[in-house]
Order: C-alpha cells, then structure tokens, then sequence
C-alpha cells in the first residue's frame, strides 16, 4: 500500500502521525508522477483521487478513479484475486 | 526457419518498442493490462520509494488522494 499526493514530505509526515497511517506517504510535489497516471486535476493542480493495483508484474489491473476510489471494495477484490493467483 | 525465427523476434520487439512510446505520448489514459509507469518518490520519512523495487515482490496498491488536509 503506497498513498501519493502533492503534498510536502513534512505535511505528509504530519498526516500520517495525526492518522497512525504505517504505510508510506509518497509526496508527487513536482506533480510529474500524477500526471503520468492521469490522475493530475490541471485546473486545480492537485491529484484527483484514483486507485491503481498494480500486480507483481507490474501491470496495472485494476483502476478505481474519483468516487469510486473512495470505497475500497474494488481495490480489496482485485487483490485477493493476486493474491490466490500467486504460486 | 531459424532466420525467420529471428525475423518473427525482432518484429515483436520493433512493435514492442512501437506500443511503449505509444504508451508514454497517451500519458493520461492508463487502463487496465498496461504497464504501470516506474517513478522514485520521497516518503514522509524521506526515504526514496521506487515502484520497480517491488517487481516481482509484492502486488502495490497505489492511492492517490487528494490533499493532506481536506479531510480527503
């Protein structure tokens, strides 16, 4: 699990201590990495929220985009999936 | 046969080559099957995070969220 937005290192770091997140925060603060994965809102200059699984492999397969990112159902189906399919 | 082997080969990687900088000029529509884009971003604890590192490792979730502080 990797969470990543534009946000500062520092401001990320705060976020995570406020919400006893364990996972990494990425901070994407030149914007280039939201912008590859299409994610990059350009009016506001902030990525919108998406979720990507991305398999050992490292092809995507599956993709949860704005609202849909908010449940994490989806996200959680797609990898068990990769996890029964491994091995 | 082996020379058209080797001409089936270079074809596949011709069009390989062909299908990857297609990839990158559509930067913005990613879907699924493609190959997720490597990147090397600093966590919160300033270690360097790269998506490659977990090749063949670990299947990664990717969250993009909105800001920090947005309660998003």
């Amino acid at each position: 699990m990797l969470g990543i937005s534009v946000d500062s290192a520092p401001a990320n770091k705060v976020f995570a201590e406020q919400n006893g997140l364990k996972f990494p925060l990425l901070s994407d603060f030149q914007r280039t990495v939201s912008k590859e994965y299409g994610v990059l809102n350009e009016e506001k200059g902030f990525a919108n929220r998406a979720t990507f699984v991305i398999d050992k492999n490292g092809a995507i397969q599956h993709i949860d985009k704005d609202k849909d990112a908010l449940d994490p159902t989806g996200a959680q189906q797609a990898c068990s999936l990769l996890e029964h399919k491994k091995e | 046969m082996q020379r058209r082997i080797r001409r089936t080969a270079m074809a596949a990687g011709a069009l390989a080559l062909a299908l990857g900088s297609a990839a990158s000029a559509r930067a913005a529509g990613l879907s699924v099957g493609d190959k997720a884009p490597d990147f090397t971003l600093p966590d919160q604890n300033g270690n360097r995070v790269k998506l490659s590192d977990f090749l063949g490792k670990k299947n990664v979730v990717l969250a993009f969220y909105v800001l920090a502080f947005t309660g998003g």
